[in-house]
């Protein structure tokens, strides 16, 4: 039956046009369901021309009975309730960031805030668009972030574009999802 | 790797924080609308503040020392040109920055007049609101001291409201208490909470998982091999 299929769930964050379609486009073993629409705003429409209005999807089989689940949540501050609704039940984060944009780094703590207080999961910053010329080092993204060594949270330079990237950082979560089920 | 960007976005207390931080050593120049600024950067210190014609006169130059001598400066007038050509343009926002790593060689002693964490919490004090925002974004976060909070505040420089914000942090206020028991106005709190973590005097605690993961070992393990042969 398929509603036995347990899904499993993990959240694909991050500010507007930092690559979180592509990341799922990536990976996903399906056709990612996306609800991208044309952008009106003339400041976003500089950086590309749609963008996720409710939320990206793409599914991973993992066997007959479960399926892993790639959420994408809207990058603008207007539609922050979807962080919400998504981040419920799920298993862990990754927030994507533009490294050749300070600007997304703001947002991106800004996310790491939301998650941290209100559901505190494992999460990885997941530096993305390493093969741009101007790209921050992820580790300069670490402190422009505050992230501190005792916070936990590991900050990966990738390509979204890049399958064997992708598959990196969502291996890093998962690898400290296994960590936080080993503590006592 | 480049460190580049906008001003509007990304504000002197951010980008002297990430310089600090990582004790980086190199040029960092500034096109203000009016001017173009090369402050010049000793491990993560501004020792010197050079406006120049064109951007690309600053890369000829790769000594410190003979800079120092073309330029007919000493080293108590290094002090004077951060005066006059870093503290008063804090709050201007119209400007790009880009840093360059390395590339000048610096004497092994070059004084420090000015410490980062003076002029980050300078530039914390003319932050807005909605910037400040940008780390204080929820009331909920709570703050903890770093180990070597003191020697970095006895560098900053702090005002007695600072101070009276930094006495509370204590790991278990959160922002919202710290501005019931501060009784400060919301933008000061903000101001030096953003300066004082940028400092790294302070930074967020991190609350501990509240519940396992809902996953089984047997599955994660399973679903680790999967994304393994993708």
């Amino acid at each position: 039956m398929k509603d036995d299929v347990k899904k499993i769930k993990i959240v694909i964050a991050g500010p507007f046009a930092a690559g979180k379609t592509e990341f799922i486009k990536t990976v996903s073993e399906i056709k990612p369901v996306t609800t991208e629409r044309k952008i009106t705003h003339s400041k976003e429409k500089q950086k590309k021309d749609t963008t996720t209005v409710a939320m990206d999807f793409g599914k991973i089989k993992i066997d007959d009975k479960h399926e892993l689940y790639l959420f994408g949540t809207p990058g603008q501050a207007r539609f922050n309730f979807m962080w919400d609704i998504l981040g419920e039940g799920a298993l862990g984060v990754i927030v994507l960031v533009d490294s050749t944009d300070p600007q997304t780094f703001h947002e991106a703590r800004r996310i790491i805030n939301f998650f941290q207080s209100r559901y505190p999961i494992p999460l990885v910053v997941a530096a993305n668009k390493q093969d741009l010329p101007n790209a921050w080092s992820p580790s300069d993204i670490a402190i422009a972030l505050d992230i501190s060594e005792e916070e936990g949270i590991p900050v990966i330079g990738i390509s979204a574009k890049n399958k064997e990237d992708v598959k990196k950082a969502l291996l890093l979560l998962l690898q400290l999802i296994e960590s936080s089920l080993k503590e006592e | 790797m480049a460190l580049t960007g906008d001003l509007k976005s990304f504000s002197f207390a951010d980008i002297l924080q990430v310089l600090h931080s990582d004790k980086k050593s190199g040029v960092l120049i500034v096109e203000w609308k009016d001017l173009t600024v090369a402050y010049y950067i000793k491990e993560g210190e501004v020792v010197l503040a050079r406006p120049v014609d064109k951007v690309f006169r600053v890369y000829t130059d790769r000594d410190f020392e003979r800079l120092l001598e073309k330029l007919r400066l000493n080293e108590r007038s290094l002090a004077e040109t951060i005066k006059k050509f870093l503290l008063p343009r804090l709050d201007n926002r119209e400007g790009i920055f880009s840093f360059t790593q390395g590339f000048i060689k610096y004497p092994e002693k070059v004084p420090v007049y000015f410490p980062a964490e003076y002029i980050i919490m300078e530039a914390a004090r003319r932050l807005t609101l909605e910037e400040t925002e940008r780390k204080i974004s929820d009331e909920l976060l709570v703050f903890e001291k770093t180990q070597d909070w003191e020697s970095k505040v006895q560098r900053a420089n702090l005002t007695d409201k600072e101070r009276l914000v930094l006495e509370l942090i204590d790991g278990t206020n959160t922002v919202k208490d710290l501005l019931e028991k501060s009784k400060l106005d919301k933008l000061t709190l903000y101001r030096t909470l953003y300066g004082l973590l940028s400092i790294g005097a302070i930074r967020r605690k991190k609350k501990k998982v509240a519940r396992k993961p809902s996953i089984s070992l047997d599955l994660l393990a399973k679903l680790i091999e999967k994304i393994k042969k993708l």
